[in-house]
């Protein structure tokens, strides 16, 4: 067994994300995050891709993410099309009244039929795009009236929508997303499975975003990075625990 | 039979959908568009028509719910029917006497093509028929349009404006008779919705933008985000407020207001508030701080009393350095010597074109009149001018 560091939310818990004014634009900067991703600057408005494939962690890492981001009172928007709402509450251990915490479950309107929305969580089935652009729209207003200006959104994961919709449409709905997101100033995390989409499809999406979290596997291991058109970090390789990514020291 | 939109303000502007026309609600991807078509079809399958709507992103269980959040109970009328597009394509056997799988667009296509004829009015999806079965579909679309010329029927359509090539956003505006625009206030984020009418080619119209609130129950509102209500001391504000409220709450001492009488009411699909002002001097500041959020002024005076005028015609200039529309109210008519209208327009200096309204708020006689005085302010031109609300891309 190899040694281990803490676990993830242990690390981004030591995380401060803090915010910086550089030439009039607004910064978050992941400190101390060396150990996963050294030095990863992420932008106001930014869109990341998380890619890689089954079973290497990427949900494990986005939810980490956006615990740690309630934490620091962001507001969140977490779009789940394979899990239900129900089940990504247990896993936050979140009450339902926390009012940074808003999803939108494209899963259970699907199993069975109508679920009544509730002020955190609206109901959407996959293929309703517009509807699922409506509600994270919606969502953002809740948050900007209620004072809350930071916001996270997790899109988990694309790969469903392109089992449903051709690559143009999703593309189209992703275009304005990844536009509100900018212009809102908010992150935004996307996972996308890798060995699901032709290489194309991956190309094509890539240029919606500002970068991507890769995650592999090799020999048995599992690693992760960052990557963008600015920056590459080294493969880290981690260990994928029942509900929490470990970093192999 | 004549068939409507059932859209508040857009009926009183459009008046009818005339057979074999094509009307298009052009949605803006951030809002929640499609309960407009949802709303129009509902209001005409009360009315005794042949109503389809077809569903091509969610089941027809689904759409039906989407029914009945907002108090449409579609499934029990027999002139309704749902062209499901949906279950083949997921896989699923469909229960609905019209349905296709959006894989083999010509049985689409034939299907579509059979709905248009036998009903009088077919909700299509248009964008999301796009979405699912490829930009090619638009030929298909395009004999749609023209069938239902040929057949008399009309067509309600939604196209959401995704970032689609500027051909097919071309075409379809050139098919569609009319084109309503349902779009959102864009700040960093959005923070208002309106609608408004972009083309309607049986009727010679001015363009309208009005801003709405969806309702569940209830669907489409009309919104009118504050109204206020001011006058001088004891004219009857409060009263007034009270009277045409469906709920008012007024925080008093002594019987008179001394922060904010507030109301609510849902009247002709708007949706209102109303905020009441102190009368007395020491609150003016109160009334500008309102007058800057208000969209529109109803100013009551007591009309027995000209020797308030001075004082009405004061705080009537206090808001009206933000342009707002205003009505006046001539309250307290019941009473033997209140003056007429007319009189009073002359001690106030009135201009002609401002509505006074006779009313008595202690009674409720003529209050509503008020209201739909200054709604026709609201929607008419100086809402056009003023408040057209920037188009989005």
């Amino acid at each position: 067994m190899p040694e281990l560091s803490n676990d993830l939310s242990n690390i981004t818990h030591q995380l401060t994300f803090t915010l910086n004014v550089i030439y009039d634009v607004y910064v978050i900067i992941i400190m101390n995050m060396s150990q996963v991703l050294p030095d990863v600057q992420l932008k106001k408005g930014s869109n990341i891709m998380v890619y890689g494939p089954a079973f290497t962690g990427k949900s494990m890492f986005v939810r980490s993410i956006f615990r740690e981001f309630i934490r620091k009172g962001y507001g969140g928007i977490y779009v789940l099309t394979r899990d239900s709402a129900e089940t990504l509450m247990e896993w936050l251990d979140i009450d339902y009244s926390n009012k940074y915490v808003k999803i939108i479950d494209c899963v259970t309107k699907s199993m069975v039929g109508n679920v009544k929305d509730s002020d955190s969580i609206k109901y959407e089935t996959v293929m309703d795009l517009t509807g699922i652009s409506a509600k994270i729209s919606k969502f953002f207003e809740d948050f900007w009236r209620s004072g809350v200006r930071d916001i996270v959104v997790i899109f988990d994961s694309l790969s469903t929508l392109l089992m449903y919709m051709n690559l143009q449409t999703v593309f189209r709905f992703l275009h304005i997303l990844t536009g509100r997101v900018k212009v809102a100033g908010s992150v935004a995390f996307y996972i996308v499975e890798d060995g699901m989409h032709d290489e194309r499809t991956i190309a094509t999406l890539k240029q919606l975003f500002n970068g991507v979290i890769e995650f592999k596997e090799e020999n048995g291991k599992k690693y992760i990075r960052f990557v963008s058109s600015f920056t590459q970090t080294e493969w880290r390789e981690i260990v994928v625990e029942e509900n929490r990514v470990v970093v192999v020291v | 039979m004549k068939v409507i939109t059932g859209i508040p303000v857009l009926d009183d502007v459009i008046e009818e959908i005339p057979e074999g026309k094509i009307l298009t609600y052009w949605i803006d991807p951030e809002v929640e568009g499609n309960v407009f078509a949802m709303q129009t079809l509902f209001t005409n399958l009360e009315r005794g028509c042949k109503c389809a709507y077809t569903t091509i992103a969610y089941s027809p269980e689904v759409a039906i719910g989407e029914f009945n959040e907002f108090g449409w109970d579609v499934e029990n009328y027999e002139n309704f029917s749902i062209v499901d597009l949906y279950s083949g394509y997921v896989g699923l056997p469909s229960n609905c006497q019209y349905n296709a799988s959006p894989t083999d667009i010509e049985e689409v296509n034939e299907v579509m093509k059979k709905v248009i004829e036998n009903f009088d009015v077919v909700v299509i999806p248009v964008s999301s028929v796009i979405d699912v079965c490829g930009e090619d579909s638009i030929e298909c679309i395009g004999e749609w349009y023209d069938f239902a010329r040929e057949k008399e029927s009309r067509l309600i359509c939604t196209f959401v404006s995704w970032p689609y090539p500027e051909e097919i956003e071309k075409f379809v505006k050139n098919n569609s008779n009319a084109v309503i625009r349902v779009g959102g206030v864009h700040h960093r984020v959005i923070l208002g919705y309106y609608y408004g009418v972009v083309k309607v080619d049986w009727k010679n119209i001015k363009s309208k933008a009005i801003l709405f609130k969806l309702v569940k129950p209830g669907g489409v509102r009309a919104y009118i985000p504050k109204i206020l209500v001011t006058g001088p001391y004891n004219a009857g504000k409060s009263t007034f407020v009270h009277a045409v409220s469906m709920r008012a709450i007024s925080v008093d001492r002594l019987g008179t207001t001394v922060a904010l009488d507030h109301g609510h009411l849902e009247y002709k699909g708007f949706s209102i508030d109303l905020f009441g002002t102190p009368g007395q001097e020491r609150f003016d500041p109160i009334l500008k701080m309102l007058g800057r959020e208000a969209l529109g002024v109803i100013l009551v005076v007591d009309s027995t009393k000209p020797e308030t005028f001075p004082r009405a015609k004061q705080m009537l200039e206090a808001v009206a350095h933000f342009g707002l529309p205003y009505v006046v109210a001539a309250n307290k008519q019941d009473l033997p010597d209140a003056l007429p209208p007319e009189e009073i327009r002359k001690k106030m200096f009135l201009p002609e074109d401002v509505p006074i309204i006779p009313v008595s708020a202690k009674e409720g006689d003529g209050v509503y009149k008020v209201i739909d005085a200054l709604l026709e302010l609201l929607t008419g031109s100086w809402w056009v001018k003023e408040n057209e609300p920037e188009v989005s891309t």
